[in-house]
């Protein structure tokens, strides 16, 4: 079959590859960033329910409380003393971070008022405790 | 200037081929999109006491709200039920309109009463809670 040409010059068979190449770069690229910024807990917890709950679009260390009063974060299990000096670190790498506390609906109050406490004495001062929005 | 050409022979390709580099840009893509998390934690915003300020005493103009290690709730040394915490916050804000909420939860209450009454709270027109634990 012979392909049709509109034009008469013959240097350029093919689709030109260089538009997609850069869209598909800037994708990556913002993949790339997004991924390193959210610190997830690594565990899933049932959280309550609130009718006033709302989205904070900045709030990216998480912090899980089971129901037994372990705590995780970054994907690990954690002592309640290693929650301070992490929070640290983490908060000098970028300031502007803010925790969201995931804590069970069966785990102690006491358990969550620690946590607030350890992050508070890290320097960050924006927590909030997750609850999913009701219906 | 003359481009000079490697192989002069053909004269159809002059730029570079970029489907070798636009495959493994999309390879990126697709694995840094399937790693992705997206995590957007819906919060409530509680405040807690610094060690400067105590917990304010009974006779200031903040409402005080128990909760007790087996979820009972107690406001004005009564038991209420978690949908009668709204009602009493906007009866006690209607006396003293710029008074915050000092929620006292027992060590061992479970979270879930504390976001509920918290919850509650924000539902009564009160955006100032202090959240304590009491032994």
């Amino acid at each position: 079959m012979q392909s049709r040409r509109h034009t008469p010059e013959t240097e350029d068979t093919g689709i030109d590859l260089a538009p997609m190449l850069d869209f598909t770069t800037n994708l990556l690229i913002f993949f790339i960033i997004t991924t390193s910024f959210i610190k997830e807990a690594g565990i899933t917890v049932f959280k309550p329910t609130a009718q006033t709950a709302f989205g904070r679009d900045s709030g990216n260390l998480l912090i899980a409380i089971r129901e037994n009063g372990d705590i995780w974060m970054d994907r690990r299990r954690v002592d309640i003393r290693d929650v301070r000096p992490q929070m640290e670190r983490l908060h000098i790498e970028r300031p502007d971070d803010t925790v969201v506390i995931i804590a069970d609906k069966e785990s102690d109050a006491g358990v969550v008022a620690e946590v607030m406490d350890e992050v508070r004495l890290a320097g960050i001062q924006i927590m909030s405790i997750a609850a999913d929005p009701a219906g | 200037m003359r481009k000079r050409r490697a192989s002069g022979a053909d004269q159809e390709h002059t730029g570079i081929d970029l489907a070798p580099m636009l495959d493994f840009v999309t390879n990126l893509l697709i694995f840094f999109i399937i790693t992705a998390v997206f995590v957007k934690e819906a919060g409530l915003e509680v405040n807690r006491p610094t060690s400067f300020e105590q917990p304010q005493d009974e006779d200031s103009k903040s409402i005080q709200i128990q909760i007790l290690e087996n979820g009972e709730i107690w406001v004005d040394n009564r038991a209420v039920d978690v949908r009668a915490v709204r009602a009493n916050v906007e009866r006690m804000s209607a006396v003293n309109p710029d008074s915050g909420v000092l929620i006292l939860a027992q060590e061992r209450a479970p979270t879930g009463t504390l976001v509920e009454v918290v919850d509650q709270v924000h539902l009564g027109g009160i955006n100032n809670i202090t959240f304590s634990t009491t032994q």
